[in-house]
């Protein structure tokens, strides 16, 4: 299966923020991967061990920051990665989901075009009867950039022999036969998933998997669909569909999903193990390099539209930040200052006070003011009994007021 | 699809059902699309998609709603992005909304989601609050001013609360935390339109077949709904002097707290707990602080007449849960803790001693 895994490099600290009117400045931050997307990585992962094929993980970001994370992402505690596509452009930077959405499903059909163009040259040397010699040197050369799987061509001795290079080397195989299999294999690639985290610990939104797929079935002109809170999978590669188990509040959904389509793995998926009856064909079907050097994409490489990416194509702006609201009185037990009883209003050098509450703030009244009522023992401090009165109600025998 | 002129008009609310009846979140975006409505001289319009809802058809209006557009047909009998995306893509191509809001919560995320980018609009995910506001947008060229815009409210991690903006494109589309309003009341005089609209969906949209559906026995645990919470938080793993205590004993205190709560003044009360002590997997807590029981960004937003927070540092993510707290108590051994920014009333002490005097004072009154 080709799986293509969506991931996000997030701020490390959220400590350390730097934005400029509203949008994030990665390139000046220290960046993480998104914990969500370890679960993606997971969840591709087991597809791959169980049915053959390759992982690509796929970002947006700019270059020099995600190399590193891209990198550690070949070695996680499961296999990793086969593959990273990084697509980077100033231009892109400042985009909300909508132009996030745009943009990574480009990247994605670029990354099942170029594999399909791949299944496709060897598929028009078989139709134009060339001879096997040069079949197998395609095919090797498309193996050595990691674009066809060991069914087409191998260098693994414990395969080599039952390649369809090989076979058609020695005369093994017939033209139609040769046909299926690299239908087989196109047909792989044709039914491509495309796997993400459930939402991001930076915008939380979860709105980016559901986009790519309404993005992708715009670009592919066919229904793509998405399926969010996946906690269990399974595949069917040959007949083109997953099985899914997912979690929509209390509803439960058990679907059948024609692919290609787009998937976000809950935090609770567990990986099932792999079955030991599937681990030939799982090697057949595996692409066995690792091309570990990210491929970096710019807008152009992938066909985007100027206006339609960044900060340009996000119909939503991030407007200025507000403080969440400080209380207009806040009391603290033990140190604020608050009346002990209520205050009838009264007047100090010619200025009028009052009246004021039993238990107002006291702090914040003018020192000469506050002298006055200190001297007349009506201040105090604010005690955790006087906060259970404030929150529950006042116990009768301290209700009462003051006269000056 | 960008905004043209005046011709996108009205406040549409996405309403889930479910066992019949309208959900809370669902009655809770009503009420601030009303907000909204009544700010911009518009209507507000439920939007009720799936099969056998004719006879709940009304409940929007009776909640606030001044019509509805009702779509019910066997094909939509479960809830499938597909289908879905496509009736109210197009309900928005051809009735052209001016906002149009939904829940956030795992359908309202994804099927919003969708319909926006179909429809070329923005989205604002997670919002707490919307406030009609002008838009002014500087750029090299000068000052633009984008009159009444909705300013929607939500969490951001970089700028604790932003206000995300779709200026230029209709509808305004967001996606609503639960608890961020407060229901309007029933009212089955209120009158309004019962728009029904045929679908005309194509096959292909039912490439995902259901294989199997069922519903989890609902949570007993009603944070929404409790007008006092006490929500615990990693604090309680230590007392004040940095010794070791067994976290079940604030569960207790806590629960009997919530008790005495209950039984003296009338009112729900209920545990809360901070994200942190949810996920620290604490065995002594084990089916006692439960997943429904968190407060914050990836929880509930909870709106109480009183909230205790004790032993939780406040990280941003459960401060935008708990704003709309009539009263907040901060209960934290650190002063510094960030809670104390947004606490109504501050305690700076231990919480295995302070709320055992709570206790005792409580029991000392009645309602």
């Amino acid at each position: 299966m080709l799986v293509i895994t969506l991931y996000k490099a997030v701020p490390a600290r959220t400590t350390k923020i730097v934005t400029v009117g509203g949008v994030l400045r990665r390139e000046e931050m220290d960046l993480v991967m998104n914990p969500f997307d370890y679960k993606a990585i997971e969840a591709a992962d087991y597809l791959k061990r169980a049915f053959g094929g390759k992982v690509i993980a796929l970002t947006m970001g700019p270059d020099f920051k995600l190399k590193s994370i891209a990198a550690s992402l070949y070695d996680t505690p499961v296999e990793g990665i086969d593959e990273s596509y990084i697509l980077s452009d100033r231009r892109m930077a400042g985009a909300d989901t909508w132009a996030t959405a745009y943009t990574v499903s480009l990247g994605v059909k670029k990354v099942v075009e170029a594999h399909l163009s791949a299944v496709d040259e060897l598929i028009s040397l078989i139709r134009g009867d060339a001879d096997p010699e040069r079949f197998a040197q395609k095919a090797k050369e498309l193996y050595e950039r990691n674009l066809i799987p060991n069914a087409v061509y191998s260098s693994l001795p414990t395969l080599k022999e039952a390649t369809l290079a090989e076979r058609l080397l020695k005369g093994e195989v017939d033209r139609g036969s040769a046909l299926r299999l690299l239908e087989k294999v196109r047909h792989e690639v044709e039914k491509f998933i495309v796997i993400a985290g459930i939402k991001t610990s930076d915008g939380e939104t979860g709105s980016t998997g559901p986009q790519v797929a309404e993005a992708l079935t715009e670009l592919l002109r066919r229904y793509i669909p998405s399926v969010t809170y996946v906690r269990e999978l399974e595949a069917d590669p040959e007949a083109g569909f997953i099985y899914v188990e997912r979690k929509l509040g209390d509803l439960i959904q058990k679907l059948r999903v024609p692919l290609p389509c787009v998937i976000s793995i809950a935090t609770d998926y567990r990986p099932n193990p792999p079955l030991l009856k599937l681990k030939k064909r799982a090697r057949m079907f595996n692409y066995a390099k690792k091309v570990t050097e990210s491929v970096v994409l710019n807008a152009d490489q992938i066909g985007a539209k100027p206006e339609l990416i960044g900060l340009t194509g996000s119909p939503t702006i991030v407007g200025p930040g507000m403080d969440i609201g400080v209380p207009p009185v806040q009391k603290f037990v033990g140190k604020t200052l608050v009346l002990s009883t209520r205050v009838e209003e009264f007047e100090l050098n010619g200025k009028k006070y009052g009246p004021f509450e039993r238990l107002s703030k006291a702090d914040d009244l003018p020192q000469e003011v506050l002298n006055y009522l200190r001297e007349r023992g009506l201040v105090k401090v604010f005690e955790l009994e006087d906060l259970v009165d404030e929150l529950f109600g006042v116990r009768v025998s301290v209700a009462g007021e003051h006269r000056i | 699809m960008s905004q043209g002129n005046t011709e996108y008009r009205d406040v549409w609310v996405y309403c889930e059902v479910q066992d019949g009846e309208l959900t809370r979140p669902t009655i809770e975006v009503i009420a601030g699309a009303r907000k909204l409505a009544d700010k911009m001289g518009m209507k507000v319009v439920g939007i009720l998609l799936g099969s056998g809802l004719k006879k709940i058809a009304r409940e929007p209006i009776y909640y606030g709603a001044d019509s509805v557009i009702l779509c019910d047909t066997p094909l939509l009998k479960s809830y499938q992005v597909l289908p879905y995306t496509h009736v109210l893509s197009d309900m928005v191509f051809k009735l052209k909304p001016w906002a149009f809001l939904f829940v956030a919560n795992e359908i309202g995320r994804e099927l919003g989601a969708r319909v926006a980018y179909r429809t070329l609009t923005g989205l604002a995910a997670d919002c707490i609050d919307l406030i009609i506001e002008d838009f002014v947008m500087y750029t090299p060229q000068g000052t633009k001013v984008y009159k009444d815009c909705i300013a929607q409210v939500r969490p951001d991690f970089a700028t604790r609360i932003a206000k995300i903006f779709t200026p230029k494109h209709r509808p305004q589309m967001s996606n609503i935390r639960p608890g961020s309003f407060t229901p309007l009341p029933r009212d089955e005089s209120r009158a309004g339109e019962l728009i029904e609209w045929e679908a005309e969906i194509p096959p292909e949209a039912f490439a995902v077949e259901v294989i199997e559906e069922k519903r989890l026995p609902k949570s007993p645990i009603k944070l929404e709904d409790a007008k006092v919470i006490i929500s615990l938080g990693l604090g309680v793993l230590k007392d004040s002097r940095g010794n070791p205590r067994n976290p079940l004993e604030a569960y207790r205190l806590a629960e009997r707290l919530t008790e005495v709560i209950k039984q003296r003044f009338g009112v729900p009360a209920e545990i809360g707990a901070s994200r942190s002590l949810v996920y620290a997997g604490i065995k002594e807590l084990e089916g006692l602080i439960v997943k429904d029981r968190q407060v914050g960004q990836t929880g509930k937003t909870v709106s109480p007449d009183i909230y205790i927070a004790a032993g939780i540092s406040g990280a941003i993510q459960h401060r935008v849960g708990i704003l709309r707290s009539k009263k907040i108590v901060a209960i934290n051994t650190d002063p510094q803790a960030p809670i104390f920014q947004i606490a109504h009333y501050g305690v700076v002490g231990d919480l295995y001693e302070v709320l055992p005097k709570l206790m005792e004072m409580l029991e000392e009154r009645k309602q």
